[in-house]
């Protein structure tokens, strides 16, 4: 029971815990780039660091989608599925386009297009399964994540699809240019985070996704559409999920059936790093952000050393994975302890 | 039954200068306790006095700072996490502790089923639990899965939890809150023959009827420190009260000022068919307090949310000022100035984890917008405004809902409600699980918008609260409206008489449209 | 191995002309394979399905069953579907995993099946009638002996592994036994698991580790393909060549095409299976029955003879 007396004073560490709490994911990517870096110094060197942030950005961006989702209460396993489908899809398409008008800027856009329509119609046939048909969004993300994953390898009998040279070429610098010497593909992460960021703490949208995943009942009994701001969650993951394929695609030109397996593990944990409740709630879109640098990081690490044997790559992953969500959630649980009482 | 103080029964569970400090924060000062067998020992005392940490303790929830406990008279260090169960001291919590999708027997016996090897014997089990459940005389049967049950049958189960542990202390946070009066009823023959087992019965309440009724001795906290512990003969309710706020509450209910007759009706609910509600027909008048008075489950609250939009409309007709209306959700009927409070505050009502401004806005966020983005300050200026008008006290803003005690909860609740600026406000259960002090604010506020203008439905089971607010009192039975009552007429017997069948209604004569 | 090829060569004979003295009954061969989850089983699933037309087609008391498999659990489950719905009277079968399947296996042997085993050895070989396998020591070597011709005392090469696996290993411990002692410097070696995209970004992160590579042993032509982009994206293209692996047409055309790049492709065909098949059906059609081991040889596809491996419609 808390003691209802207004002038019994907040604890004295307070300010700092609450900090801690916010900045946990930040200072566990803080520890691993000091790690890095002390066990290879080219680890932070420019162009070492422009890999890991392009890198990161075809999970980070899906992950900034699947922050809402998951914030709502929901989950989407079929991101990784659908990325390699819309990609498959992208490159018949725009090979089609090559074939019956030549080369030209339009056929990216098209591929563009599609990508986006496919995106936003994929996300919305998640979310309407899941409100309107009632389907738990396990059962429902787990279903289409099959089917998308066999379409591509249907689409490409088994194979891989293969850009045409020409589409290619017009289409690379989406990938390989810069702006200001950040590439293109870190450009589009940025703006899709400080978007979710604005999204999820400064408009009604956000407020209404915590609310929901916080329980769901309150949420009805407070004049929100429940069914409707879920749905925009998976439209937008979809949409996450486009934007990502678009700057996928110009990087090898091809989309087989093993194009982005594991997306969706790894989308999930950049999430739940970053500080976002898996059981929903409570969202962090900069934790989130932190939490894709994170993956990256480690993996470019094991890559940069010799110390550790490649069979224990995994392992490795792992345990800074589970000491990243601890650091955060240790806090959280102290600061919890203490206002319990 | 009050207690004649028989000093041959031991004590058999005792605090002993028991203090509690959380961090700096001391909750209790030097209290002593004790309980017989056999005894009644209710405590009372507002939000916040130090209840639910005295129980905590005498359960082994938490360690007293300083100070002990005895049991049998020796000093005892109580096992945590509720494992003093197996030294005969059980805890029925307020929010019971039931798992919904088992059933009765395996309830019964969850934590210690009888087995044979690895294997459950089931039959051994649902006889144990149909002999148990005889004892109590309560009829439920032990195959039915506990979510099918109402509160009242569950509480019955936690009850029969404990008697089938041995219980020799029971301790019960609130039992009665969510229970109907006739509920209550069965209740109190439960505990009169827990009594008479010889089992201590330590009870929080914040009802005072209820405590005169069933208490041997009354102990009263305020503030975290031990005011008195008194035999129930020689209290009255005033004086219990009054020791409990450590003022005079002289005026529980504001007067009620006098409708005005000719004021027009702003709500007409004709021949309403909805889930639960059969054929509700009903007018509410500007200015007016309409109280709905009914056993639980007697249909009040289902004819609330099918007003609001919240459970489908089957047939029927809504007027809103003289308009057919049909709410499809809550955003619409808001829009109206229809707004509706629910009684399920932690359910349905408040996001737990979120802080208060969050709770306070989220029926009313698109009021806060600059553009398309939110606008915190004025969230922050509508939270200040709230706090001051509700009084409602938290320790900083930025504290989670789920920790302000449930008066503080209630009030912000109603604050939420009032951001929408309603004409027609229907409040659920106002006062429930709530410290008397806090009630007393929130009848002065449904009695301020009253005179202010608005017009106000208070669904309650608490007979004393609809009388001694409403102007005119609907009583509800089986989804249908048993009788309307006015004036001279509103009194408890009259009441109990429709709710319960005993009286049928006054037809639809009474129903002034 | 040119002696090998010439002895599958005459065997392909021997199974068209067998052919005419084919039994009136129909004879039920099962194919169990991994299903096509990345380029080359993708090829070779293509490869699988080419074979099937063109054996039914010339025998048609031969029915080809090819089922698909996702993971081992769900082969074992795949052969004792074949056994109990199909009663076949043979199978060929790739195992995924040697030692999970080698008991599986064995109970369709016990039903008197005839046995051919292909690219996987199983623990225990004396189950199989037939092995066909590529040759994952000679493709290591193969490799290794190409690396020597053009790289000496002092060059460095860095390899690109694939998944930690049998297979993945004799080819590594191969490679890394031929070039002993040439002078050749291994920087590092990582697992790039027969991605593409992995691919790319361990080439990335070698690239930024080390000044100066005069080598690429990628081992696997999907591997090559994300090496050759992050090899271009950092503009080294002249520094160094990519040794690949299996025979994919787009390396295959490239280097038919001469590019420095990736100069050569060394085999591992995804064809095996329809050797396994060739080899199965003609167990029944010709007049001896087969038993034996076919391993297929890992050429060199250079330039000059890399048109014999090109094969446009395949997948791979």
């Amino acid at each position: 029971m808390s003691v209802s007396a207004p002038e019994a004073a907040a604890s004295p560490s307070k300010g700092f815990r609450l900090d801690l709490k916010t900045a946990g994911p930040l200072l566990a990517l803080i520890l691993l780039v000091a790690l890095g870096y002390a066990l290879n110094p080219l680890f932070l060197a420019e162009g070492n660091v422009t890999n890991i942030l392009t890198r990161s950005a075809f999970i980070g961006i899906i992950a900034v989608g699947a922050t809402f989702v998951i914030t709502a209460g929901g989950i989407d396993l079929s991101v990784g599925s659908m990325a390699a489908f819309i990609a498959g899809v992208m490159i018949i398409v725009m090979n089609w386009a090559v074939e019956s008008m030549g080369v030209s800027i339009w056929t990216v856009l098209m591929g563009i297009g599609c990508s986006l329509i496919l995106g936003i119609g994929a996300g919305f046939i998640n979310g309407f399964l899941t409100t309107k048909a009632k389907i738990e969004a396990f059962i429902v993300t787990l279903g289409t994540m099959g089917i998308y994953r066999s379409l591509v390898t249907y689409f490409a009998d088994g194979g891989t699809l293969s850009l045409a040279s020409g589409a290619r070429e017009i289409y690379r610098p989406v990938y390989y240019d810069s702006f200001l010497r950040i590439p293109y593909p870190v450009w589009v992460f940025i703006v899709v985070a400080i978007i979710g960021w604005v999204l999820m703490n400064r408009t009604a949208f956000g407020r209404y996704c915590m609310a929901i995943g916080s329980n769901e009942h309150v949420a009805r009994y407070s004049a929100i559409k429940v069914d409707r701001v879920k749905t925009w969650t998976y439209i937008l993951q979809g949409l996450c999920v486009s934007l990502a394929t678009i700057i996928y695609v110009p990087r090898l030109g091809s989309a087989s059936a093993a194009t982005g397996v594991l997306w969706e593990l790894e989308a999930i944990a950049a999430v739940i790093i970053g500080g976002t409740m898996l059981k929903g709630g409570f969202g962090r879109v900069g934790g989130t952000v932190i939490g894709a640098l994170i993956l990256t990081a480690i993996g470019n690490i094991l890559n940069l050393t010799e110390i550790i044997s490649n069979y224990l790559n995994g392992a490795v992953q792992g345990v800074i994975i589970v000491a990243a969500v601890y650091l955060q959630r240790g806090s959280l649980s102290a600061r919890r302890k203490k206002a319990a009482e | 039954m009050a207690g004649q103080g028989e000093p041959a029964a031991p004590v058999v569970l005792a605090a002993k200068r028991v203090s509690k400090a959380f961090g700096e924060v001391p909750v209790l000062f030097s209290i002593d306790f004790d309980i017989r067998p056999g005894e009644v020992h209710a405590i009372i005392g507002e939000n916040g006095a130090g209840k639910s940490t005295l129980i905590k303790i005498l359960s082994g929830l938490e360690r007293p700072t300083s100070g002990h406990v005895e049991l049998d008279g020796a000093p005892v260090e109580l096992p945590p996490d509720g494992q003093a169960v197996n030294l005969g001291i059980v805890v029925i919590h307020q929010e019971l502790n039931l798992a919904e999708h088992l059933t009765v027997a395996d309830s019964i016996f969850l934590g210690r089923e009888l087995k044979s090897g690895p294997f459950l014997k089931l039959r051994e089990m649902r006889e144990g639990a149909r002999r148990i459940l005889e004892t109590l005389h309560v009829h439920i049967d032990p195959d039915v899965r506990i979510n099918t049950l109402s509160v009242a049958d569950k509480q019955m189960i936690e009850i029969a939890k404990a008697i089938s542990r041995d219980a020799r202390v029971l301790i019960m946070d609130e039992p009665t809150a969510v229970l109907s009066v006739a509920e209550t009823e069965t209740f109190f023959e439960q505990v009169d023959r827990l009594k008479a087992k010889g089992v201590a019965i330590i009870f929080i309440s914040h009802k005072l009827d209820e405590v005169m009724r069933l208490a041997d001795r009354v102990t009263v906290l305020r503030d975290g420190q031990l005011i008195a512990t008194v035999g129930t003969e020689a209290l009255t309710p005033d004086s219990i009260a009054q020791m409990m706020v450590g003022r005079e509450l002289s005026n529980l209910y504001p007067p009620k000022h006098e409708p005005d007759v000719d004021a027009d009706t702003v709500l007409a609910v004709r021949n309403l068919m909805a889930p639960g509600v059969r054929d509700v027909s009903f007018a509410l008048k500007r200015g007016e307090i309409l109280g709905f008075a009914g056993l639980i489950g007697s249909g009040r609250t289902a004819v609330a949310e099918a007003i609001v939009g919240l459970s489908p409309l089957d047939s029927g007709e809504i007027l809103h000022k003289g308009t057919p209306v049909r709410f499809a959700d809550v955003s619409k009927s808001v829009a109206a100035g229809v707004a509706y409070m629910t009684k399920d505050r932690k359910g349905k009502g408040l996001l737990l984890t979120a802080n208060l401004k969050d709770n306070l806005t989220l029926l009313t966020l698109k009021r806060h917008f600059k553009g398309p983005f939110l606008d915190d300050k004025s969230e922050t200026r509508a939270l200040e405004r709230a706090v001051r008008r509700f009084d409602i006290r938290a320790r900083d803003p930025s504290v989670r809902v789920g920790q302000l005690s449930g008066g503080n909860q209630q009030k912000l609740m109603l604050g939420k409600m009032m951001e929408a600026e309603p004409d027609i406000i229907i409040i659920d259960e106002p006062t429930r699980g709530i410290d008397v002090g806090t009630k007393q604010q929130i009848y002065h506020i449904i009695a301020a918008l009253a005179a202010e203008g608005k017009s106000i439905i208070v669904i309650s089971s608490e007979m004393q609260e609809v009388i001694g607010l409403a102007h005119r009192v609907v009583v509800m039975r089986e989804g249908r409206i048993a009788g309307i009552l006015e004036g001279a007429e509103i009194t408890e017997s009259e009441i109990m008489r429709y709710a319960a069948g005993i009286k049928q209604g006054g037809e639809n004569e009474r129903i002034s449209a | 191995m040119s002696l090998k090829a010439l002895a599958l060569g005459l065997l392909a004979t021997s199974v068209l002309t067998g052919a005419a003295a084919a039994q009136d009954e129909q004879i039920r061969i099962g194919v169990s394979i991994p299903a096509a989850t990345h380029g080359f089983m993708g090829g070779l699933n293509w490869h699988a399905a080419e074979a099937e037309k063109r054996l039914e087609a010339a025998h048609p008391n031969i029915d080809l069953i090819i089922v698909t498999a996702d993971g081992p659990e769900d082969q074992a489950s795949d052969l004792e579907d074949l056994v109990s719905v199909q009663q076949i009277d043979a199978l060929v079968v790739l195992p995924f995993e040697s030692e999970p399947l080698t008991e599986p296996v064995r109970a369709v042997k016990d039903t008197g099946a005839f046995i051919t085993v292909v690219d996987r050895g199983l623990t225990d070989p004396t189950i199989q009638d037939v092995y066909v396998s590529g040759n994952n020591t000679e493709m290591g070597e193969n490799s290794a002996e190409y690396m020597m011709t053009r790289l000496g005392e002092g060059d460095n090469i860095v390899i690109l592994r694939g998944i930690p696996t049998v297979l993945d290993t004799e080819r590594f411990d191969a490679f890394m036994a031929k070039i002993e002692g040439s002078g050749i410097n291994v920087l590092d070696d990582e697992f790039a698991n027969w991605n593409r995209d992995d691919g790319f970004e361990v080439m990335q992160d070698f690239l930024s580790r080390f000044p100066d590579i005069d080598g690429v042993w990628a081992q696997d032509d999907d591997i090559t393909l994300g090496v050759v982009e992050a090899i271009r994206q950092a503009g080294r293209e002249d520094e160094m060549f990519v040794v690949g692996g299996a025979g994919m047409k787009e390396i295959v055309r490239g280097v038919m095409e001469g590019d420095p790049l990736v100069p050569v492709d060394v085999l591992y065909p995804p064809a095996q299976i329809a050797t396994a098949m060739d080899v199965t059906v003609a167990h029944f059609t010709s007049n001896g029955p087969v038993r034996g081991e076919y391993i297929l040889g890992s050429p060199l596809i250079t330039q000059e003879n890399a048109e014999q491996f090109y094969f446009p419609d395949s997948p791979f």
